[in-house]
């Protein structure tokens, strides 16, 4: 099996499997929590989303800072292009992450309807990213069978 | 850096710079005072206008700057956050030391920071929980008495007949009084409860009305606008009556965001409030005010601002509230912090200083440049403000507006009719007097 192209470090890529699926999972809940806040006005949701957007945002460190290393510098004669796309799709995802961050330390009903936005943008194109690298790295097993 | 980052960068920028976007005030804040202030359109920010000034406190011999044919001189100082003043009848003076009680839960992450920032500038500090009393003696020098302890988080306090009543932050407590006593050690007798979840807003100021049958308690909200759920704002934000003889209490006006000293006007009968209106919703937004408290009346907190302006941040929003809400008399300026409140017809200061309203102004922490941070007087005409704030006390911080060395709270007259001034950043009280009497 000559693919998936060999990234050099098996720490850092056990470190990445292990935190990257973490932030996604907050913002996933943040938007769940979003939608029902701007459902209800009922505040426990708002200040949910708040600590899940932030937290992510946080726990998203590590895992962006693999990905960038490996992306662009240790894997870069082996980097496809969904790779590639994967990591803007990230960075995309991460700045709105930190927009809704800012958004969610408004008071009460002023975080929406713009807190809601953000966190389906983030969800989306992080989400994109996952289904892209999935499918590309079953495609490229397939060939690699043959 | 490589040239795939270069985009990363750029976007990074931008979120630096829509972030810092909030800017300066362009309004002339003397277009915020009196009976109509103009009011700009309410935004929303990433990160609303902050401006801290860093403590600093007195240095050995400064003073707060006063306005011209009058003078300063501080009369007590190492205090523990001294926040209101009483005059007794003897010409004691009490001091009530405090602060929150910090009993709020951090549950955002905004609180986490927004905590951190109040500490820099002093407001953060902690509260002593006692009254001291203060006497001049024959040289003219005042000496110090610690006088009750053991209170939780006091703010107003009042002497009816011979029986003093201090509103903690969860009640109001009562001791009894005597006249050139030094100390009281009799326990607190629980009065009457007052409303003490969350205690965002902790002070509970107090006021007797002329013949003492009633104690009016301004109890603020629980949150900027609503953001801790409206479950804890059951009897906040209001001015509550206590009848004196059954101990019952009821709402007497509503809607009044954080009305944080009150007053009694004895020759028109009038209950009289200063109150800190809302924040984040821009420099210039929305005013502090004093206002006359009609009874029954709904100032509009949280729906709406200056009468009908709807808040838009309320959910669910309430039309048929906001269509109740009315207009504070005058507006004192946006974000000024009005503390200290004080309705005098006569005093010992300069002619123009006569017959009007004493407020100081602690300062803001969320607009730029800064505002309040001062002792105000706004003169009266028929029982009715008229005529634009004239400030008497300021230089509570540097030129550049960097650091702080103090910030005015209560405002009372001694025995002899000069201004004094509890300063809660300086740990000090104020004496204000005629330059040449």
């Amino acid at each position: 099996m000559k693919h998936p192209a060999p990234r050099r470090s098996a720490v850092a890529n056990a470190v990445y499997a292990l935190l990257n699926p973490i932030p996604f999972g907050f913002f996933v809940a943040a938007l769940i929590f979003d939608g029902v806040y701007a459902k209800t006005g009922t505040i426990l949701w708002a200040k949910g989303a708040a600590w899940l957007i932030t937290l992510g945002l946080l726990l998203a460190i590590v895992p962006r800072l693999v990905n960038l290393t490996q992306v662009w510098i240790t894997s870069r004669r082996f980097g496809s292009s969904a790779d590639h796309i994967d990591f803007w799709l990230n960075v995309v995802a991460i700045v709105a992450a930190i927009l809704n961050a800012l958004v969610h330390t408004r008071d009460a009903y002023g975080i929406m309807p713009a807190g809601l936005w953000l966190s389906i943008v983030t969800v989306l194109l992080t989400a994109i990213g996952h289904v892209l690298i999935a499918v590309h790295y079953s495609t490229v097993r397939e060939i690699a069978h043959d | 850096m490589t040239k795939a980052l270069q985009p990363a960068a750029f976007a990074l920028t931008c979120v630096m710079v829509l972030a810092g976007c909030a800017g300066k005030s362009e309004q002339n804040a003397a277009d915020q005072v009196g009976g109509d202030p103009s009011l700009p359109k309410a935004r929303n920010f990433l990160l609303p206008p902050m401006q801290v000034p860093r403590f600093v406190g007195w240095k050995e011999g400064a003073t707060p700057t006063v306005a011209q044919g009058l003078r300063i001189e501080k009369i007590a100082g190492d205090l523990k956050h001294p926040r209101q003043l009483l005059t007794l009848p003897n010409g004691d003076v009490l001091v009530v030391e405090a602060n929150g009680p910090g009993e709020e839960a951090v549950t955002t992450p905004k609180q986490l920071i927004a905590g951190m920032v109040k500490n820099t500038s002093g407001k953060g500090a902690k509260g002593g929980d006692r009254i001291t009393l203060l006497r001049k003696t024959g040289t003219g020098e005042w000496e110090k008495h610690t006088y009750i302890e053991h209170l939780h988080s006091p703010f107003g306090v009042q002497l009816i007949g011979s029986t003093l009543y201090v509103a903690n932050t969860d009640a109001i407590v009562t001791f009894p009084y005597t006249e050139g006593a030094t100390r009281v050690d009799a326990p607190g007798t629980e009065f009457t409860d007052l409303p003490s979840t969350v205690n965002h807003h902790w002070t509970k100021a107090l006021q007797a009305n002329g013949d003492g049958s009633k104690l009016y308690v301004g109890v603020g909200s629980n949150s900027n606008i609503t953001e801790n759920g409206m479950e804890v704002e059951y009897r906040r934000a209001n001015v509550l009556e206590v009848d004196v003889a059954s101990r019952g209490s009821r709402i007497y006006a509503s809607g009044i965001r954080n009305p944080t000293g009150l007053q009694w006007d004895a020759t028109t009968n009038t209950l009289w409030a200063i109150a800190n209106e809302r924040d984040e919703i821009g420099n210039d937004l929305v005013p502090d005010y004093m206002t006359s408290v009609k009874e029954g009346a709904f100032y509009g907190w949280p729906y709406s601002y200056y009468g009908q302006h709807v808040d838009t941040r309320v959910k669910p929003q309430r039309p048929d509230m906001v269509q109740k809400a009315i207009s504070p008399d005058y507006a004192l300026g946006s974000h000024v912090a009005a503390l200290g409140f004080l309705l005098s017809r006569q005093n010992a200061l300069p002619a123009q200083y006569q017959n009007g309203a004493f407020v100081s102004e602690h300062g803001s922490w969320d607009r730029s440049p800064l505002s309040g941070y001062a002792v105000v007087f706004v003169p009266f005409q028929d029982g009715k403000p008229a005529g634009k704030p004239q400030t008497l006390v300021s230089g509570f911080y540097s030129r550049d507006e960097k650091e702080l060395y103090g910030a005015p709270v209560g405002v009372v007259f001694d025995k002899e009719g000069a201004l004094l001034i509890a300063d809660d950043v300086g740990d000090a009280v104020w004496r204000v007097t005629a330059a040449s009497p």
